[in-house]
C-alpha cells in the first residue's frame, strides 16, 4: 500500500523510502522507538500530510478525500471539546464520517453504554477522566465501522481494565474482516495481538513480515519467570544475552551450552516459577536490530 | 449535510452554548437599557439647588419680575409638556378636557391642584392660554392674575417632591429660600447678612445665593437707569447651571425694563432684541434646497453609534474564531477533525458557523432595538434612526463583510499558535490596527464625504466601517459599488491567504513563525509542515 515513500520536514527526513504491504482483515502493528517516523507515516496514510516523494494507495485506491469515510483514526494525542457532550461529541465525528445524525446519535448512545460509560453519554468532556476521554475519542474513531481503523499509540496511558477493552476492540474489528493499523511501542503489546508488524527506525523499515515469521529465527531463547536476586542470573556462565525485567528474564545462551545446564545452575538460588524454551521476543528482536542507536 | 456545514452547525451549535455568546446578546439590551435608566434617573435625582437672593435694587423688583418670569416658564412648559403640538387643543373645551385627561392619568392630587388652577379660569383667559401656547410662553398677564392661586398650589410640595414632579422644570431644578426663613432680615447690615449666608453655604443649607446691587446714583450710559451689578456665590463654581439660569432670566427683564426706559414700541424692543440666524439648510440628491429635518440632524451622529457597534461585534466575534481555533489546536482535535475533512472544509466551516453566530447576535440586537423604540418613549427622531432601513441595511452587510475579513486575519493566526497566550501576542498590532476606525469614527462622522473620509474608505480593512460611518452623508451610489467591489475582492484574497496558512499552520507545534516565514507560504506554499518548526514524527 505504501510504495518508497519519503516525507521530508526542512531537512530531516522523517520518512525513508518506506514501501509497505498492510494485508486486508489483519492487525499491523508499527514498531519502532520514539521518533521513527510512525505518526507520519500514520498521517500521510490519513492523508492528513501528503508525501514528497512516492505513492500511498488505501483501500485500493489513490490516497484522497474520497476514501475519509472508509478511515478511522485514533491520533497520539488525545483531546476532546470541552464543552461538548460525551454522545454528541462520538456522534458529530460519526456525521463528519458520512452518518446520518439520527443513526450516529443512536449510535454514539450504544456504543457508549457498552463501553460502560452509560452515565456518562450527557457529561460535557471536559468531566470525564483521562481514560474515559480517551474511550471516548476511540469510540468516535469507529463508530462509521470504518474498513480500516488507524490507531496511534492507542493503548498509552490505559489501565489495565481499559487496556484489555482496547485490545478486544481491535480484536473484534479484525473479526469483522476489517483492518487494524496500530503502532506502539511496546512490543509486548505487539507481540501479544498483531499478525503482521513493520519495524521502523530513523524513517526506514528495518524489517516486516507476520510477527510468526519474525521470530522463527532458528534461535531459541530460555524464558523465566522467577523470585529472587538478580545477580544470579548475571554471573551464569555461558549467556550471550540476558533480558532481565526483575521477574522474568530472557536468557540467550552461547552455542553448545545446554539449557539443562543453566536450570542445575539456578535451581536452589532462585524460586523458579517457570521455565521455557522458545523463540526470541519481539522485544529481543527489537533491542538486536535496533541495537543501542535508539535514542529511548 | 456537507461536511463544511457540519462544521459550521457544531460551531454555531456550541457557541450558542457560551457564556460570551449569552453576554454579548444581553450586554447590548442591559447597556443601553441602563444608559436610558441611569441617565433618566440622574437628571431626576440630581438634588434641587437651594439658593437665596439678596436682593438691593429698588424694592427687590429684580428678583421678584424674575420669580414670576420663571414660574411663568415652568407652567408654559408644564402645559406644553401635555402632548404633541398637532393634537393640542384648539378651542378652551378641548383645553379643559385635555387638562382633566391629563389630570386622571398623574392620579396626583398635589398636582391635580395645579391643574385645578387652570380648570377654574375664565374662557377668556384660556383662550389667550391656548393662543400663546405655540411658543410655549404663557401670557405674563394671565398668568399674574392667577398667580396667588398657583403658588398657593404649588406651595403644598414640600421641596423633594417639587424635585420628583417637576424634575423638567426649573422649580424642580432650583428652590429658592427666603431670607425670612433663614432668620435674615435684608434691611439689616449688608455684611452681617451676607456673612451668614455664607454660612449657610458652607454648611450646605445652601448651594448658592446671589446678590444684587443697584446704585442709584450711577446711572447706566445710554438709558439713565440706576447701574446694577451681580454676584454669585458658592462653594461650588464649576456646576453653572444655576448660575446661568438665573442670569439668562435676569438678563431678559432687564434688557426689557431699558427698552421701556428707552420709550419704544413693542415692535421696536422686540426688534431690538431679534437674534440673527444662519437657517441650515441641505441640498438634496436632486440639486433642491431644504430644511434640515431632526431626523436627520440625529442621522448624522446616528452612525457613530453603529460603527461603535459593528467595532465591538466584528471584534468579538472573530475573537471567537480565534479561540475555537486555537483550542481545537491545543486540543489535537485538529488531528481527528483533519482526518474526516479537509483543511479548507474545516476552516470554511468555521468561519461559516462563527458568521451565522455573529448573525444571531446582532439579529438580536437589532429587534431588541426595534422593540427598544417600541417600549420606550424615544424622542421621535431618535426611533427614526434606529428603524432606518439603509442604517440597519448596512450595519447588517458590513458586520459580515468586517467579519469576513477579520475572520481570515484571526483564524490564520489562530493556526499557526498553540495557546491563547501566543495567540493573544500576535493579535496585539492587529488590535492596533483595528482601533484606527473608532479614534476616526467622530472626525469621518463630521466631515463624511471629506477627503481623509474617502481615503480611509478605500483601505480594505477599514472599508465596512468607514462605509457605515458615512452613511449619515450618504456617499455616492458609485462610492457604494466601488466598495463593495472592493470588500469582495479583499474577502476573497483575505480567505484565500488564510486558507494557504491555515492549512500549513493548523497541524505545526513548537514555537509559531515569523511572519516571513508565513508571508512565504502565500507565494510558494510548503505542502504541509515546514522548516523550522521541530514537526513531530
Amino acid at each position: 500500500m505504501l510504495d518508497s515513500v519519503t516525507k521530508r520536514f526542512g531537512k530531516h527526513t522523517a520518512v525513508d523510502r518506506l514501501s509497505l504491504r498492510i494485508p486486508t482483515g489483519s492487525i499491523y502493528g508499527f514498531l519502532g522507538p520514539n521518533g521513527a517516523g510512525k505518526t507520519t507515516t500514520i498521517r500521510m496514510v490519513m492523508s492528513i500530510f501528503y508525501p514528497d516523494e512516492g505513492r500511498i494507495t488505501v483501500l485500493g485506491r489513490p490516497n484522497s478525500e474520497s476514501i475519509k469515510d472508509r478511515l478511522g483514526f485514533l491520533p497520539e494525542e488525545k483531546g476532546l471539546y470541552k464543552k461538548m457532550r460525551a454522545a454528541e461529541i462520538v456522534a458529530y465525528f460519526g456525521t463528519l464520517k458520512g452518518l446520518d445524525r439520527a443513526t450516529a446519535k443512536r449510535r454514539a448512545y450504544d456504543l457508549l453504554e457498552r463501553f460502560g460509560l452509560g452515565d456518562w453519554v450527557d457529561k460535557r468532556c471536559e468531566v470525564l477522566s483521562k481514560g474515559m476521554g480517551q474511550k471516548v475519542q476511540l469510540l468516535g474513531s469507529i463508530i462509521h465501522d470504518p474498513e480500516l481503523v488507524i490507531l496511534d499509540e492507542p493503548f498509552s496511558g490505559l489501565d489495565p481494565v481499559n487496556m484489555e477493552l482496547m485490545r478486544d476492540t481491535i480484536l473484534d474489528i479484525k473479526r469483522q474482516g476489517r483492518t487494524v493499523i496500530f503502532s506502539t511501542h511496546v512490543m509486548q503489546q505487539a507481540q501479544d495481538i498483531c499478525d503482521y508488524i513493520v519495524l521502523i527506525n530513523k524513517g526506514q523499515k528495518v524489517l516486516d513480515g507476520r510477527v510468526a515469521d519474525i521470530r522463527a529465527t532458528g534461535d531459541f531463547g530460555i524464558q523465566i519467570d522467577y523470585d529472587g536476586d538478580s545477580e544470579v542470573l548475571r554471573s551464569l556462565p555461558g549467556v550471550r544475552r540476558l533480558n532481565d525485567s526483575g521477574k522474568h528474564a530472557e536468557i540467550f545462551l552461547e552455542r553448545g551450552v545446554d539449557p539443562q545446564d543453566i536450570l542445575r545452575a539456578l535451581v536452589g538460588k532462585l524460586r523458579i516459577q517457570r521455565f521455557d524454551i522458545r523463540e526470541p521476543s519481539l522485544h529481543e528482536i527489537f533491542v538486536r536490530t535496533v541495537g543501542g542507536k535508539t535514542d529511548e | 449535510m456537507s461536511k463544511t456545514l457540519l462544521v459550521a452547525r457544531r460551531e454555531y451549535v456550541e457557541n450558542l452554548r457560551t457564556k460570551t455568546f449569552w453576554i454579548g446578546i444581553l450586554l447590548f439590551p442591559v447597556i443601553i437599557g441602563a444608559f436610558v435608566l441611569v441617565s433618566r434617573l440622574l437628571a431626576r435625582s440630581k438634588d434641587q439647588r437651594a439658593y437665596a437672593v439678596l436682593d438691593y435694587s429698588q424694592g427687590a423688583w429684580l428678583s421678584d419680575e424674575i420669580s414670576k418670569r420663571s414660574l411663568n416658564r415652568d407652567v408654559g412648559q408644564f402645559l406644553q409638556a401635555r402632548g404633541k403640538p398637532s393634537d393640542r387643543p384648539k378651542t378652551p373645551a378641548e383645553f379643559r378636557s385635555a387638562l382633566e385627561k391629563a389630570k386622571d392619568q398623574l392620579g396626583n392630587p398635589k398636582v391635580g391642584a395645579i391643574f385645578d388652577v387652570f380648570l377654574a379660569m375664565p374662557d377668556d383667559d384660556v383662550q389667550q392660554l391656548i393662543d400663546a401656547g405655540a411658543d410655549g410662553k404663557p401670557p405674563m398677564g394671565v398668568m399674574l392674575k392667577h398667580l396667588p392661586k398657583l403658588s398657593g398650589a404649588m406651595q403644598q410640595f414640600d421641596a423633594k417632591e417639587m424635585g420628583k414632579v417637576f424634575a423638567d422644570l426649573s422649580m424642580g431644578k432650583y428652590r429658592r429660600v427666603e431670607l425670612a426663613s433663614l432668620g435674615l432680615d435684608p434691611a439689616a447690615d449688608h455684611e452681617a447678612t451676607e456673612a451668614k449666608l455664607r454660612d449657610k453655604v458652607n454648611s450646605g443649607d445652601l448651594f448658592a445665593y446671589f446678590v444684587i446691587s443697584e446704585d442709584q446714583a450711577v446711572e447706566e450710559a445710554g438709558t439713565g437707569l440706576p447701574k446694577l451689578a451681580g454676584r454669585y456665590v458658592s462653594t461650588n463654581v464649576t456646576d453653572a447651571d444655576l448660575r446661568r439660569w438665573y442670569a439668562g432670566l435676569a438678563a431678559e427683564v432687564v434688557r426689557e425694563r431699558r427698552v421701556g426706559a428707552l420709550k419704544l414700541s413693542k415692535e421696536q424692543a422686540r426688534a431690538l432684541q431679534d437674534d440673527f440666524s444662519f437657517r441650515p439648510r441641505t441640498v438634496t440628491s436632486t440639486g433642491a434646497e431644504e430644511d434640515v429635518s431632526a431626523e436627520k440632524l440625529a442621522g448624522d451622529w446616528a452612525p457613530m453609534v453603529f460603527v461603535y457597534l459593528l467595532w465591538i461585534a466584528v471584534f468579538s466575534i472573530s475573537q471567537m474564531l480565534l479561540t475555537n481555533t486555537v483550542e481545537e489546536k491545543s486540543n489535537r482535535i485538529i488531528e481527528v477533525l483533519l482526518s474526516s475533512v479537509s483543511p479548507h472544509q474545516l476552516m470554511t466551516g468555521k468561519i461559516l458557523g462563527i458568521a451565522a453566530t455573529g448573525l444571531t447576535m446582532i439579529g438580536s440586537w437589532v429587534v431588541f432595538a426595534l422593540l427598544g423604540v417600541q417600549l420606550i418613549d424615544l424622542e421621535v427622531r431618535w426611533s427614526s434612526v434606529v428603524s432606518n432601513p439603509l442604517y440597519l441595511a448596512s450595519f447588517v452587510g458590513y458586520f459580515l463583510a468586517g467579519y469576513m475579513i477579520y475572520a481570515a486575519v484571526l483564524v490564520a493566526i489562530g493556526s499557526v499558535c498553540n495557546s491563547l497566550k501566543e495567540a493573544q501576542n500576535l493579535m496585539q498590532p492587529v488590535i492596533l490596527v483595528l482601533m484606527v476606525p473608532v479614534i476616526a469614527m467622530v472626525f469621518v462622522v463630521q466631515d463624511p464625504n471629506g477627503t481623509v473620509s474617502r481615503i480611509l474608505t478605500y483601505i480594505p480593512i477599514y472599508t465596512p466601517f468607514l462605509m457605515m460611518n458615512r452613511a449619515g452623508g450618504p456617499p455616492p451610489m458609485w462610492e457604494y459599488v466601488a466598495t463593495t467591489i472592493l470588500i469582495l475582492l479583499t474577502i476573497t484574497v483575505a480567505i484565500w491567504s488564510a486558507g494557504r496558512i491555515f492549512r500549513v499552520g493548523v497541524l505545526m507545534t513548537g514555537k509559531p513563525p515569523k511572519l516571513r516565514e508565513i508571508l512565504g507560504w502565500l507565494i510558494r506554499p510548503p505542502r504541509d509542515s515546514t522548516t523550522g518548526s521541530n514537526a513531530r514524527s
